[in-house]
């Protein structure tokens, strides 16, 4: 146990450097690039876990799908090489203290909600709940329970697809 | 969890740590020795074909080039441009061989054996969902050619990263889609379990358990997509000396240079080594039967040798490749990625989706294959028909 | 496993899924001049959907599915012929607009219908992940919709605001449900209503106010309303008619299922939060709206201000007896909000068509020289002020008998600030009334008779028809809103 506190803490503090280096950065490429930290902090967490399959996933399509668009993107458009471009507004002041705000509030509730339970993972109870994070259990509950939203998010990509062609389409 | 190895199931003391280690330091060696004769292999092969000699001073029959080439990379100048984003142009060399290497870990190479009373693979990790790995690491190693690309300062490599992203991105559809049908005959996600599924029983075990010949069609589009993957020729649009100069790695001097040079052969060391786990029964063949069947030859020889001759066959396809296949142009990588690969497998997977049902609930072969290979062809043709044609002009839209 | 399918419970969303997939497929085989030929299959399969629900309106009682996460009963039958109704009155509107304009037909047609299968299934979701997939799927075809005159640097900004908030709005949204899942370890509705009853944390609330801030959002409540007047203005109108009726209803359903079977139990997750929202969106959308020389951009104050009306009895619900006449109110009221507001937006792109503008002067002298449009505008302004004999008067005294039921100091707060608004509203939409009837056209207008697309007038008719029949005779909608609220 004591292992996994640790590998989660690190884990966490790398996940929020990574966050404030997106919003901190000046330069787009390097922000997707922590972008690209935070998301694996997050599959790994998964990993902590024992959500395997869904850490995985995660890597695939938001590391090696949505943040390579995100690149691919910026190398079509402006592609700021060498020099920075200025990111930053005047507002970034305000939007600091927001943040830390928010976080403070959000944090303290958190503390006060889950600080104090405790999840055994050991016993029936406890294999029970490391099933849930299996490749087969996901398999199960996206087929049974939520085959609805399931079918219905296929429908929405296939028509996120025709859209996209709408847009991008030269005429 | 991370593992089902026989190793990691009995407790974990100092024995099994130090097992693993050996294991991890072995697949290391392992993947840049093969990268080092490969490459001198591919040198030889390639001269042969066009009627030359090849590297014959460095070591007999000049095998030993490679060695050479290397150890000057080490001593030259490494610069980096004044235009660079030097952290990240720094960064970039590492982000393309790491994907290549943890791949590798996941290969089976031979059977189950037993190390100083411990069982174990021979096969450094066996993850249940490996084949989601093996996806995985073909996405991230993208980031290496892009960063390079992007972070070089410089026209002719962001062309190449721009290339190299939309190129990659088109092929892992297909790519991806190609496994499923593996997957489904298989029915379990790890390569440990689907080289178990291949496994030798009986003399036409080649052509009946493993899965190249179940899903002939996947296995073709896998091998296209996995050459397009790796940037390999004809697919090397991503590096095209003629119009790109270097491509991604234009800029790169040095050691940096060579590193890209070990990821590139080394992805296409461990493509192939997918391809022989997935397609190709990994480790089995038949044991020599005239050896007792528990012993040292064919507990330990005959899996890694039946291995590593399937993965030689496959590398020297990949240079035949090299040496006679001309390049494709863009337009057409991009044709035969999207209309051709991708609604091609996904046929596979839906075809071999109802053979394995059929196969399940014991429905009659000949009635459900055909009709599902009916069914597959009758929507093929409609999506041809969707196709605009080759006249139709696009401005109909003002 | 058996998922435990029931055919005839999801055939309403079996045919619209297999009517995008028709039209998307015959899309590719009219020539250019066939293609308003999609528009056609798309209404026959909006008109196919609607038998389902009546022959299950007619088998009567609650069919439950996936661990009652998918449910068919008369409340989600109501919405659901609703939404089907309202997709086919938007289809009337663009089918002119979008085959005179050049735009690409079959795309627009199947984005519309995913939006719609979106509202279908958001009608009968029961569960958080049901109805936050529902909800993007009703959002992310009209970003795109929001856009289609890309050539119009307007329409392009009406896009890019509405998508820039919309993901937020997600985004905040669905971290507040993370919370409640969190909280209450269920996403079905039912086992969240039973975790809150007895749960006391003040994370609680601030999940809840999260999450409803997100469906804020989508109703284009104030404070998170400043999407709206600019996406409105600059996407096409059908597209506009379809957002301010079909879209932000498919929000107000995706609320009322949130807080009633949800939230309910517990009130202070949501009740301070939506009693803010309404007063907020009454007092500002009115105010802001008399300043406005846009129709379209009065329309779309005009429909934030009508959002705080509909939002008055969820900011009641949980006071003394409220609750049934509360439900009862949201669903008659987003019923009749939704005949009027199209009525009134099939008139504007009608008159459109003509003046090629959408400032209200463009209306002056209207009731000269296009009398029937005039009369039927003004029909549905009275309607939308809450004038009788028009539906709108029996949605507000709904929306009042629910604040009045609830008889709380707070409810009746509420209740004065829209009785204020009301008066406030009647002006400016009296003001366009003004322009048709009692303003001279402006010099060298066309002044001939305006003729109107068939498709249009018909969905005039409807409309007209549904007011007037509802303002008279009020029991059509209140026996809808009964049969919801489970009476």
């Amino acid at each position: 146990m004591i292992v996994q506190n640790i590998f989660f803490w690190v884990l966490a503090l790398a996940m929020v450097l990574g966050a404030i280096g997106v919003v901190r950065s000046q330069n787009v490429v390097h922000a997707a690039l922590y972008l690209v930290v935070v998301m694996a902090g997050a599959a790994a967490q998964y990993i902590l876990l024992a959500a395997e399959f869904v850490a995985w996933v995660q890597v695939i399509i938001y590391i090696g799908a949505v943040i390579i668009l995100f690149l691919f993107g910026i190398m079509l458009t402006r592609a700021p090489m060498g020099g920075d471009t200025k990111l930053d507004n005047d507002q970034r002041w305000p939007a600091a203290v927001v943040s830390v705000f928010l976080a403070g509030v959000l944090g303290a509730l958190l503390i006060d909600a889950f600080g104090k339970k405790e999840i055994v993972i050991s016993g029936a109870k406890g294999e029970q709940l490391l099933q849930v994070g299996k490749a087969g259990h996901l398999a199960d509950s996206i087929f049974t329970a939520y085959v609805v939203p399931f079918e219905v998010v296929s429908i929405l990509l296939l028509a996120a697809l025709v859209g996209a062609v709408v847009i991008a389409r030269r005429d | 969890m991370i593992a089902s190895d026989p190793l990691l199931s009995h407790g974990i003391d100092l024995e099994v740590v130090l097992i693993v280690i050996a294991k991890t330091i072995v697949v290391f060696a392992l993947l840049l020795v093969l990268v080092m004769f490969y490459i001198w292999f591919m040198r030889k092969v390639i001269a042969d074909m066009q009627n030359r000699i090849g590297p014959n001073n460095a070591g007999p029959w000049g095998i030993l080039q490679t060695l050479a080439d290397g150890i000057k990379f080490f001593f030259k100048e490494q610069s980096i441009p004044d235009t660079a984003d030097r952290w990240v142009f720094r960064l970039a060399p590492y982000l393309s061989v790491l994907p290549a290497f943890l791949a590798f870990s996941i290969i089976p190479i031979g059977g189950k054996v037993s190390i100083a009373g411990h069982q174990t693979y021979l096969q450094l990790a066996d993850p249940p969902i490996g084949v989601l790995f093996l996806l995985m690491m073909s996405g991230v190693g993208l980031y290496g050619v892009m960063l390079a690309g992007w972070a070089s300062g410089s026209k002719y490599p962001l062309l190449g990263a721009v290339r190299a992203s939309a190129q990659l991105l088109s092929y892992e559809a297909a790519f991806g889609l190609s496994v499923v049908a593996v997957l489904l005959h298989s029915g379990t996600l790890s390569t440990r379990g689907i080289a178990n599924a291949q496994a030798w029983t009986s003399w036409h075990s080649f052509v009946t358990d493993w899965y190249w010949s179940v899903a002939i069609v996947s296995f073709v589009i896998f091998v296209i997509a996995a050459v397009a993957e790796t940037n390999h020729p004809p697919f090397d649009l991503v590096e095209a000396e003629q119009e790109l100069v270097g491509g991604f790695h234009t800029e790169y001097t040095g050691i940096r240079f060579a590193i890209f040079f070990l990821a590139e052969f080394m992805n296409v060391i461990t493509m192939s080594a997918i391809a022989v786990t997935l397609f190709l029964g990994g480790p089995s063949g038949p044991a020599l039967g005239f050896l007792p069947q528990g012993g040292f030859v064919n507990l330990w020889i005959m899996p890694v040798f039946w291995f590593f001759l399937k993965l030689m066959v496959l590398l020297f396809g990949t240079v035949w490749l090299r040496a006679s296949v001309p390049r494709l142009r863009y337009d057409q990588l991009m044709d035969l990625g999207w209309k051709w690969l991708i609604e091609l497998s996904f046929l596979a997977v839906m075809v071999t989706a109802v053979v394995v049902v059929a196969r399940d609930q014991g429905w009659d072969r000949w009635i459900a294959v055909p009709a599902a290979f009916g069914g597959a062809l009758a929507i093929l043709g409609l999506l041809r028909l969707c196709m605009p044609h080759r006249d139709e002009t696009v401005s109909e839209v003002v | 496993m058996n998922p435990g399918w029931d055919f005839h419970a999801i055939a309403p969303v079996i045919i619209i899924t297999a009517t995008i997939v028709a039209v998307l497929i015959a899309d590719f085989f009219f020539e250019y001049r066939g293609r308003f030929r999609t528009q056609q299959i798309a209404s026959l399969g909006v008109l196919a959907a609607m038998i389902p629900i009546i022959t299950l309106a007619v088998d009567g009682g609650t069919r439950e599915m996936f661990n009652g996460g998918f449910v068919v009963d008369p409340y989600s039958l109501v919405f659901q012929g609703f939404f089907l109704a309202a997709a086919y009155i938007s289809m009337l509107l663009s089918v002119d607009y979008i085959g005179d304009g050049d735009y690409y037909q079959g795309e627009f047609y199947v984005l519309l219908l995913t939006s719609v299968l979106g509202m279908l299934v958001m009608s009968s979701a029961r569960d958080l992940i049901s109805i936050f997939v529902a909800l993007e799927t009703i959002s992310i075809p009209t970003f795109v919709l929001a856009g289609w005159r890309k050539h119009d640097p307007k329409s392009n900004e009406a896009a890019i605001k509405y998508y820039l908030i919309g993901v937020m709005s997600s985004a905040v949204m669905l971290y507040g449900m993370s919370l409640v899942f969190g909280l209450t370890g269920s996403t079905l509705l039912s086992e969240i209503a039973d975790k809150v009853r007895t749960l006391d944390s003040p994370l609680l609330i601030v999940a809840g106010f999260l999450t409803i801030a997100g469906f804020a959002f989508k109703v284009s409540a104030v404070p998170f309303h400043f999407w709206a007047p600019d996406t409105y203005e600059g996407a096409p109108t059908p597209v506009t008619a379809f957002l301010s009726v079909a879209s932000k209803v498919g929000g107000f359903v995706a609320l009322l299922s949130v807080v009633w079977f949800g939230f309910s139990p517990n009130s202070a997750m949501f009740q301070p939060v939506l009693w803010g929202l309404a007063a907020a969106s009454l007092i500002l959308g009115n105010l802001v709206a008399l300043r406005q020389t846009n129709i379209v951009r009065m329309l779309a104050y005009s429909s934030i201000a009508q959002g705080g009306f509909i939002l008055v009895p969820f900011a009641v619900a949980s006071d003394g007896g409220a609750w049934t006449s509360s439900i009862q109110s949201v669903v008659i009221y987003t019923l009749i909000y939704g005949a009027m507001n199209l009525g009134a937006f099939a008139i504007v792109i009608a008159l459109a068509r003509r003046t090629r503008s959408a400032e209200i002067t463009s209306f002056a002298g209207l009731g000269q020289y296009a009398p029937g449009m005039a009369i039927v505008m003004s029909m549905f302004l009275f309607s939308l002020a809450g004038v009788p004999p028009f539906a709108g008067w029996f949605a507000k005294f709904t929306m009042f008998r629910a604040a009045l039921d609830a008889n709380t100091p707070a409810a009746t707060v509420l209740a004065a600030l829209a009785a204020v608004s009301s008066v406030i509203a009647f002006f400016y939409y009296a003001r366009v009334a003004r322009e048709m009837w009692f303003h001279q056209p402006p010099e060298g207008a066309d002044v001939h008779p305006i003729r109107t697309p068939v498709a249009l007038n018909a969905a005039v008719v409807i409309c007209a028809a549904i007011v007037i029949a509802v303002g008279v005779y009020p029991q059509l909608f209140a026996r809808l809103g009964d049969l919801a609220a489970g009476g």
